[in-house]
C-alpha cells in the first residue's frame, strides 16, 4: 500500500476521533457525528476526509446546499483519498446522478481496489446506466474477493446475462451448484434460482437440459413454484418433445386455471393448430377440443368463448346464442365488449345483430307498464347491447333511442347512463355526455369507478374546476387539492385528461405543467428500479427482476408518456414560432372562483407543511433525513415559468429525447422529431426524421405537410449548408424527395390523389399557407372538406376550427357555421352564448353532496 | 376473446395501478407494486381483456415478520375488478389462483386483509364470495383513523 500523503495523515488523538466519526456516521449518530468532526477541523481544517464526513453527515440532516459544498471542498484538498470520493458518489447518488456518482466511484476504486461496499454501489451504477462490460468486471471482482457469499455467485452470472453472454451465466451457475450443500426442500430462494438455470438453458436452447433440471428439481421438491414448473415445462416440451407430452403438459395447466387463453393456444399448437389460420379440418378438431373442455369444466368461461372464434355458419349461430342468452341471463355487462372482437367476421357480426333484433322483440313489453311478474333485466340487457351495437357501427342516432327505452324501463342501471354518455361524446356533445355520466355517478356515490369515469368526462367537456369537485369525493382529504393526491398517486389517466383540457381551453401553461408532471411519473418509474439491482439478488428472484430490467428499457414507449410528449412539443413549437402565443395566454390568465379557491388551499398546506419541516428540524437535530434529494417547493404551480421558458426548444427536445430508439414505428414521433430539429437547424436530423416517417406511410398527410415546409426551409436558407454537412444534407434530401418527384408536392396533386380525405384537404390549405398562397386560396381548399363525397371526421373539423383561428382566417366563423350543421348532434361548434345555454346543470357538487349522504 | 386469467408481470403493473386507481380508495404507487412481484413474483393475478387491457387483478404478499403466536400466512393487498367486468366472477378466479400459490409455494396456513369498515361493497366481496370471515376489528388502522375489520380465510385442504 503506497504510504499516507502527509496532508492526509492525522496525529493519533485525531485520527482516533476520525475513526470514531466512522462509526458515529455508521450508526446514524449525526448529531454527535457532527461536533466530533468539528473537533477534528478545529485544529485541522484542511483535513479533506473530516470535511467530506461533514457534509456527508449535514446532508443527512437536511442542510443539502452547505454538505454538498463541504464535500466538493473537502475532495479537492485531498484527490487521491477513496472516502471522498467515495462520500461525493453517495451525495450524488442520492441525488440520482448516476453518470457523476459512478464516476466519483470510479475514482474512490482507484484508490482502494478490493473496496465491498464500493464494489457493490459501483455494480448497483453500472446496471442503472446499462453498462454492462464494466458491471461484468466488477461482478467478478466481488466473487473473487468474497466467493462464500451466494449473492456474488448470482450477481456474476446476472451481470454475464445481462451483457449478453448466457452462456458464461450457465457457466457460473454450474461453478455455483456444485459448490452447494445441503439445500433444505422447499427453500424458495433455491427454488427461483433453479427457474433461474432453467430459463438460461431454455434461452441457450438447450431443451434436454432445461426439462431434465426441471423435472428432476420438481420431482425432489427443490422447485416449489407449482405453475412456474407446469408452465415452463409446457413450453419447453412444445419447443422441443412429443406432441403428447406437451399437449399432457397443457391439458395439466388448463385442469389448474381453465380460463388461461395461453394454455388453450399452447394446447391446439401441439396438434398444429393455430387459432389465427384454421383449415377447415383442423377447424372441426379445435371445436371438439374446446367443447370437451366445456363438458368436463362447465366453470371455464374461455373455451365456449374460444369456441365462437373457430366455429362458423349454422354452427356459429347454435353455439352464439347460447354464448349470449346464458351472459344475457346473468346481466353481464362486459358481453358487448367479448363479443365485439367477432365483428372482423361480417357474416358473425350480421347473425349477432339479427339474433339481437329478434330477441329484443320478443321481450319487448306489449304494454307501457310491463308485466310485473316478468324478469326486466334481461331485456334491459338486451337493450343495453344493442345501443352499444349500434353506436359501435357508427349509428349513434339508434343506439340513444334504445338508450331511451331502457332508461324509460329502469332509470336505474347505471351502465346505461354511462353508455349514453359514451354515445354522446363520440357524438361530439362533451357537455351532454358529462351529465349523463353524472347521472351514474348520482346511483351510487359509493362507487369510485362510476367516481372517475363522471369527472373525467367533465375534464373531457373541459369543465377542470368541476372535475377537480367529484375527484375530491374520493382523494385524499388532507391533499392539498384532490388533482396533487391524484399526481402523487401516479394517475396517468388524471394527468393526460387534465393537461389536454387546459391545452384546449388554450391554458397552455396549465398544460404544460401536467405534462411535465407525467415526465416525472415516467422517471420516477425508472429510478424505481434502482433499489432492486441489489434487493433481487439477496432475494434470488432473478427471473422477475430481469423482466423488471426489460420492462424498464421499453418504459418511455407507454401511450401516455408519447401522448404528453408530443402535446408538449407542439405547445414548445408554437411558442417558438409565435411567442406572443406565450403572452397572451399568461396575460389574459384571469384565473376562475374555484381556481383561486384551490391554489389558497394548496397555498396554506404547502406552508403547513414547511412550517412543520421547520419545527421538525429545530425540535431533533439527530433526526436523520436520508440521502435522497427531497422536492423542494414547487415555485412554478401554474407552469407561467414553463411557458415562458428562453428556449422552448430545448424543452421539447428533452421530452422527445427517450423516444427515436422505442417509438421506431410512430409516425407522430418522427413528425415531432422534424419539427424541432428543423427549427434548431439540425438540418439532418430534421431530413431523417422524415426519412423514416416516409418508410411507416409515404401518403400521411401530416408527413405532407413538413415535406412543404421542409423545401420551403431549405430553399431559404440564407447561405448554403457549410461543406461536409452541406453535401451529406444535400444527399438526404434528394433521397427523400427525388427531383422526379418533386411535382408530387404540389398540392393540387397531392388533393387529387386524396381527394375524399378530410385530413388531406386540411394538409393541402397549410402547405399552401406555408408556401404564401393567397389566403382567399387557402381557405377555398378548406372549404373542400364540405364536398359530399369528402369524409370529414369530427376531429378534424375541430382541429380546422382552431388553426382557421390560430391563422387568423376571415371564413372561421363561417367554418364553425357550416361544421355545426353537418355534425348536428355535436355541440362544439355551438358559439359560447349557444354553449351556456347546454344544460350544466346538475353539474355541481355541494348540491349532490346530500344524495350521497 | 373472453377475459384472461393469468399471473401478472412485470409489464402489468402500470395496468394493474390505473385500475387500481378508478376502482378503489386505497392507492399505491408503483415502488409497492413493485416491491410485491420482485418478493413474491408467483403470488399476484391479473385479469385481461381481448386487448391485453388490465379489467381485475389480486396483489398479494407473504406476511413473514409475524409474532410468536402466529405463523408466516398469505396477505391480500388489494384486489379489484372494473365494474364494467361484473358478474363473471373474476375477483373469485383471481383469488383462487393466489390463493392456491401462497399455500403451494409458501405453505400458507391462511390468508388474511383488511378492510375499512364503512367499505359495505368490498366486504360483501371478502364474506360472501370469497368467504373471508371477520376475525377481529383493529382500532384506527387507517391513516385518517378509521377502523378496520381484520379477515381470514383458511387455506389448509
Amino acid at each position: 500500500m503506497a504510504p499516507t500523503p502527509a496532508k492526509r495523515a492525522l496525529p493519533s488523538k485525531e485520527s482516533g476521533l476520525f475513526r470514531e466519526l466512522l462509526n458515529l456516521y455508521e450508526s446514524r449518530q449525526l448529531k454527535k457525528g457532527l461536533k466530533t468532526a468539528d473537533q477534528i477541523l478545529k485544529k485541522y481544517p484542511e483535513h479533506g476526509e473530516t470535511l467530506c464526513m461533514k457534509g456527508l453527515i449535514l446532508t443527512h440532516m437536511g442542510k443539502r446546499e452547505e454538505g454538498r459544498e463541504l464535500v466538493k471542498k473537502g475532495v479537492r484538498l485531498d484527490l487521491t483519498s477513496h472516502i471522498v470520493w467515495h462520500v461525493f458518489g453517495l451525495i450524488q447518488k442520492g441525488e440520482k446522478n448516476y453518470e457523476e456518482a459512478l464516476k466519483s466511484y470510479t475514482q474512490a476504486l482507484k484508490f482502494d481496489k478490493e473496496n465491498m461496499n464500493i464494489l457493490r454501489d459501483a455494480a448497483h451504477l453500472q446496471t442503472q446506466l446499462r453498462n454492462f462490460d464494466g458491471l461484468v468486471d466488477t461482478r467478478y471482482l466481488l466473487l473473487k474477493l468474497r466467493p462464500n457469499l451466494r449473492q456474488n455467485w448470482i450477481g456474476l452470472a446476472v451481470a454475464h446475462h445481462l451483457n449478453g453472454n448466457p452462456s458464461d451465466a450457465k457457466k457460473v451457475l454450474e461453478h455455483y451448484q456444485r459448490t452447494l450443500k445441503n439445500v433444505p426442500d422447499y427453500d424458495v430462494e433455491q427454488s427461483e434460482l433453479l427457474l433461474y438455470h432453467v430459463r438460461l438453458l431454455e434461452e441457450l436452447e438447450e431443451y434436454p437440459e432445461a426439462l431434465n433440471m426441471l423435472d428432476i428439481n420438481a420431482k425432489s421438491r427443490a422447485i416449489v413454484d407449482r405453475v412456474g414448473i407446469m408452465e415452463t415445462r409446457a413450453r419447453i416440451l412444445s419447443k422441443h418433445g412429443p406432441p403428447e407430452e406437451a399437449e399432457h403438459a397443457w391439458r395439466a395447466l388448463i385442469q389448474h386455471n381453465p380460463d388461461n387463453v395461453n394454455y388453450y393456444k399452447g394446447l391446439l399448437a401441439t396438434k398444429n393448430i393455430d387459432l389465427d389460420a384454421l383449415s377447415e379440418t383442423n377447424r372441426a378438431d379445435a371445436l371438439q377440443i374446446l367443447q370437451d373442455f366445456t363438458t368436463h369444466i362447465p366453470r371455464a368461461d374461455t373455451p365456449r368463448r374460444l369456441a365462437l372464434t373457430i366455429s362458423t355458419g349454422d354452427e356459429f349461430e347454435t353455439l352464439a346464442k347460447a354464448y349470449v342468452l346464458r351472459a344475457l341471463k346473468k346481466g353481464i355487462p362486459s358481453l358487448f365488449v367479448d363479443i365485439k372482437t367477432l365483428y372482423s367476421d361480417d357474416q358473425k357480426r350480421a347473425s349477432i345483430e339479427a339474433f339481437f333484433e329478434s330477441y329484443r322483440e320478443s321481450l319487448e313489453p306489449s304494454t307501457p307498464s310491463p308485466d310485473p311478474d316478468a324478469d326486466p333485466t334481461e331485456y334491459l340487457w338486451t337493450l343495453y347491447f344493442l345501443a352499444q351495437h349500434y353506436s359501435s357501427v357508427g349509428n349513434h342516432a339508434r343506439a340513444l333511442t334504445l338508450l331511451d327505452t331502457a332508461l324509460l324501463h329502469t332509470p336505474t342501471l347505471p351502465d346505461l347512463h354511462t353508455m349514453r354518455g359514451r354515445v354522446l361524446k363520440r357524438l361530439g356533445d362533451p357537455l351532454g355526455a358529462a351529465n349523463a355520466v353524472e347521472q351514474a355517478r348520482l346511483l351510487d356515490g359509493q362507487d369510485r369507478f362510476l367516481n372517475t369515469k363522471a369527472a373525467k368526462y367533465r375534464l373531457r367537456a373541459g369543465l377542470t374546476d368541476e372535475a377537480s369537485d367529484v375527484f375530491g369525493l374520493f382523494t385524499r382529504k388532507d391533499a392539498p387539492s384532490p388533482g396533487a393526491d391524484l399526481e402523487d398517486m401516479q394517475s396517468l389517466m388524471y394527468l393526460v385528461e387534465e393537461a389536454n383540457a387546459h391545452r384546449r381551453k388554450g391554458k397552455l401553461h396549465q398544460a404544460l405543467k401536467k405534462y411535465h408532471a407525467i415526465l416525472k411519473v415516467f422517471q420516477d418509474f425508472e429510478d424505481d428500479q434502482f433499489d432492486f439491482h441489489g434487493y433481487s439478488l439477496r432475494k434470488f428472484t432473478i427471473n422477475i427482476y430481469l423482466n423488471l430490467i426489460s420492462w424498464e428499457d421499453k418504459l418511455w414507449s407507454h401511450p401516455a408518456y408519447i401522448t404528453a410528449a408530443l402535446a408538449a412539443t407542439q405547445i414548445y413549437v408554437t411558442v417558438h414560432d409565435d411567442p406572443s402565443v406565450a403572452k397572451d395566454v399568461l396575460s389574459s390568465g384571469t384565473s376562475s372562483e374555484a381556481e383561486k379557491k384551490a391554489k389558497k388551499k394548496a397555498k396554506k398546506a404547502a406552508q403547513k407543511q414547511q412550517e412543520e419541516a421547520k419545527k421538525g428540524a429545530a425540535a431533533s437535530g439527530n433526526e436523520d433525513k436520508g440521502l435522497e434529494l427531497v422536492q423542494p417547493k414547487d415555485e412554478d404551480p401554474d407552469g407561467v415559468k414553463l411557458l415562458s421558458d428562453p428556449d422552448p426548444l430545448e424543452r421539447a427536445w428533452k421530452f422527445l429525447a427517450p423516444l427515436p430508439g422505442l417509438a421506431q414505428d410512430s409516425i407522430d414521433v418522427w413528425i415531432a422529431v422534424y419539427d424541432v430539429a428543423i427549427r434548431r437547424g439540425k438540418y439532418l436530423q430534421a431530413v431523417r426524421a422524415l426519412s423514416n416517417a416516409k418508410a411507416l406511410d409515404p401518403e400521411n398527410a401530416e408527413l405532407y405537410v413538413r415535406y412543404v415546409h421542409l423545401r420551403k426551409a431549405y430553399s431559404s436558407l440564407a447561405s448554403p449548408l457549410p461543406g461536409s454537412v452541406g453535401a451529406v444534407v444535400a444527399k438526404a434530401l434528394s433521397s427523400l424527395l427525388p427531383e422526379e418527384q418533386q411535382s408530387q408536392l404540389d398540392t393540387n396533386q397531392y388533393l387529387q390523389r386524396h381527394s375524399t380525405d378530410g385530413r388531406a384537404a386540411f394538409a393541402a390549405a397549410r402547405g399552401q399557407y406555408i408556401l404564401g398562397s393567397p389566403r382567399d386560396e387557402v381557405d377555398n381548399t378548406i372549404f373542400t372538406v364540405f364536398n359530399p363525397d369528402v369524409n370529414l371526421l369530427l376531429k378534424t373539423a375541430i382541429d380546422i376550427f382552431s388553426w382557421l383561428n390560430e391563422t387568423h382566417s376571415p371564413r372561421a366563423d363561417e367554418f364553425r357555421v357550416a361544421a355545426d350543421k353537418k355534425f348536428a348532434l355535436s355541440t362544439v361548434f355551438k358559439t359560447a352564448s349557444e354553449q351556456a345555454t347546454v344544460e350544466k346543470e346538475g353539474l355541481s357538487v355541494e348540491e349532490q353532496q346530500e344524495v350521497i349522504d | 376473446m373472453s377475459t384472461n386469467i393469468r399471473p401478472a408481470r412485470v409489464d402489468d403493473l402500470m395496468g394493474m395501478q390505473a385500475c387500481n386507481l378508478r376502482n378503489l380508495p386505497e392507492n399505491y404507487t408503483m415502488r409497492y407494486y413493485l416491491y410485491h412481484l420482485m418478493t413474491w413474483p408467483s403470488l399476484s393475478y391479473v385479469a385481461e381483456d381481448s386487448k391485453g387491457r388490465i379489467v381485475g387483478y389480486v396483489l398479494a404478499k407473504m406476511e413473514e415478520d409475524v409474532g410468536p403466536d402466529d405463523e408466516p400466512h398469505g396477505h391480500l393487498t388489494s384486489i379489484s375488478v372494473l365494474r364494467s367486468y361484473r358478474r363473471l366472477g373474476l375477483a373469485k378466479k383471481l383469488m383462487i389462483q393466489s390463493q392456491e400459490a401462497m399455500a403451494a409455494v409458501y405453505k400458507a396456513p391462511y390468508v388474511a386483509l383488511h378492510v375499512r369498515k364503512s367499505n359495505r361493497p368490498a366486504l360483501s366481496l371478502y364474506r360472501d364470495t370469497l368467504q373471508f370471515s371477520v376475525q377481529d376489528i383493529e382500532k384506527k388502522y387507517y391513516a385518517d383513523g378509521e377502523d378496520a375489520y381484520s379477515m381470514r380465510l383458511s387455506l389448509k385442504p
